[in-house]
């Protein structure tokens, strides 16, 4: 199944499932889902779910089991997770490297961990728990983040690779997390993705982001790729060869047309950036 | 206590154990304390969190309360959740499960709000929204009979109105008083679907829900509860309902033992 996983995919939402489905666009590879939208639950989910898998490998992308938590993990979703990941047969799985809950309550939001050694230890004892308990690589993935870290801490990129290498993890590679980052708290981009051990990129993730007002740059996924994002991409595909790309686009969700557009333009980027071609 | 007394792993749990709990205040208390946001270094952006955090779970529980906010006006609607948020914040991971966690909270109130159907309207909406969201049909291992446990669908919820808040849209004068029984169910273009039903047709799918005994004896029972002879009028209205819950994707089929 992993070899199955290349090019580029997008998020298999509810509200673009049916077109999607219905015109199975060669430019989309691969699915991606996020497990806590299917665990027990039945109706057109079930159906959609059952539909992708004819046609597409599927990745899953947790949101709520997130690597910065004290506490144990709850071992009732664990073996409702474990059971979805086997019967859909996905190479890996991804979950955020932040803090999702606190004191057994859920924020539904990404929170960034302190950048210290001790987030790395227990962030990195999380993955491996993780690991242990669902048999499968493990991805983290870098995260936007808006409140300025202590100055005493690790940068952003050696607190990751820190937890990484921890680890002996796999990475998601966000390119818009890291441009979004990098606006909002003045580094270069390029110079994160130098630092990145390459081998370690399973997939990449690539979206828009909102600039508000007062110029801060939210992670919204409910804007359209903007040039730099895509340049940014490019980059990360030249130093980490073929590696999926997913379009995620979660908010204000156009229509499935818009979205193929920016699948070929991911395309064009990805043959350019790696010299592999689509299939058909 | 001294900090001798704690190893350095524990004294890092500690510091992380307590940024934790800043960061649950301060994007669920009512207002956040001046103290939690100096502690987690940047108010301006700390604020920004507690807008993002807020915001999702306030659109989220205003789609699945739509017509019960409408009633209450957006401000009475936006306190409730306010004073829910400020217990703590939701205790589940799935998205789809935080409207019922507002409902367990806010229902009391409601009760006693007006106008006197708010409750109903509340019920009702967060059945309806339940029912969407349940998960996947049990499979029958036959066709429905009568001699075999029934299977029914797991998005099924019968619920016993005071009011007919089913029935859109809401009158001008509001609701008049009127019990009414509604059997809520998903059906296959995944939208959530009133069926109106009569007391014995009522107990009827709840029996069946219970999936612990075959239709006969089932029938049986809830004849003999509702003081009802089965006769041939009786039977007939039995088929018909069946027939209708089968076309409708409630009665699924049958099993011969219970699960």
């Amino acid at each position: 199944m992993t070899e199955r996983v290349n090019g580029i995919g997008l998020g298999l939402r509810y509200d673009l499932a049916t077109e999607l489905l219905e015109r199975r666009p060669k430019g989309v590879s691969w699915v991606e889902v996020h497990p806590e939208n299917y665990i027990n639950r039945g109706g057109r989910y079930a159906e959609i779910l059952d539909l992708a898998r004819e046609d597409w490998p599927v990745v899953t992308h947790g949101l709520s089991t997130c690597f910065g938590a004290l506490g144990t993990f709850d071992e009732g979703y664990l073996n409702d997770l474990r059971a979805l990941l086997k019967d859909l047969e996905v190479p890996w799985h991804s979950e955020h490297l932040c803090i999702g809950a606190a004191n057994a309550h859920f924020f539904h939001d990404l929170l960034p961990l302190p950048f210290t050694d001790e987030a790395v230890a227990m962030a990195a004892q999380r993955i491996s728990e993780m690991r242990d308990a669902l048999d499968l690589p493990i991805a983290l993935e870098n995260v936007s983040y808006y409140a300025p870290q202590s100055a005493d801490g690790l940068d952003e990129v050696d607190f990751v690779v820190e937890v990484l290498e921890r680890a002996d993890a796999k990475l998601l590679l966000d390119v818009n997390n890291i441009y979004v980052n990098a606006r909002n708290f003045g580094f270069q981009p390029e110079a994160y993705i130098d630092k990145i051990p390459i081998d370690r990129v399973v997939q990449i993730h690539v979206a828009g982001h909102l600039v508000r007002d007062d110029g801060l740059r939210i992670d919204t996924h409910g804007e359209p790729v903007p040039d730099d994002v895509y340049r940014l991409l490019e980059y990360a595909l030249r130093k980490v060869g073929p590696v999926p790309v997913l379009l995620e686009r979660d908010n204000n969700v156009p229509a499935l047309n818009e979205l193929l557009a920016e699948v070929d333009e991911l395309w064009a980027i990805y043959e350019r950036a790696t010299g592999e071609k689509r299939a058909g | 206590m001294s900090c001798g007394r704690f190893t350095n792993a524990q004294r890092v749990r500690n510091v992380l154990a307590d940024q934790l709990k800043a960061m649950q205040r301060v994007c669920f208390d009512l207002e956040p304390s001046e103290t939690d946001l100096a502690a987690l270094g940047s108010k301006e952006r700390w604020l920004v969190y507690r807008d993002l955090v807020r915001s999702r779970l306030i659109n989220l529980v205003g789609v699945a309360f739509a017509r019960t906010k409408s009633v209450l006006g957006d401000e009475a609607f936006r306190r409730t959740i306010d004073d829910w948020l400020s217990t703590g914040g939701p205790e589940t991971r799935y998205l789809r499960h935080i409207p019922r966690e507002l409902f367990e909270f806010a229902i009391p109130r409601w009760r006693d709000q007006e106008p006197s159907w708010l409750s109903d309207l509340a019920q009702y909406e967060i059945t309806n929204w339940d029912v969407r969201y349940a998960p996947p049909n049990r499979i029958p291992t036959g066709e429905f009979a009568f001699d075999r446990i029934p299977v029914l669908s797991p998005a099924v919820q019968v619920l016993r109105l005071s009011y007919p808040v089913h029935c859109v849209p809401i009158p001008p004068s509001g609701y008049e008083e009127e019990p009414s029984i509604v059997c809520v169910y998903r059906d296959k273009h995944h939208k959530s679907i009133p069926w109106k039903l009569n007391p014995i047709a009522a107990s009827l799918i709840e029996a069946w829900a219970r999936a612990d005994k075959p239709v006969t004896e089932t029938v049986h029972e809830v004849a003999a509860a509702h003081d009802t002879e089965i006769g041939p009028t009786f039977v007939e209205k039995l088929s018909a309902m069946i027939a209708d819950a089968l076309e409708r994707g409630i009665l699924l089929g049958g099993r011969a033992d219970p699960q």
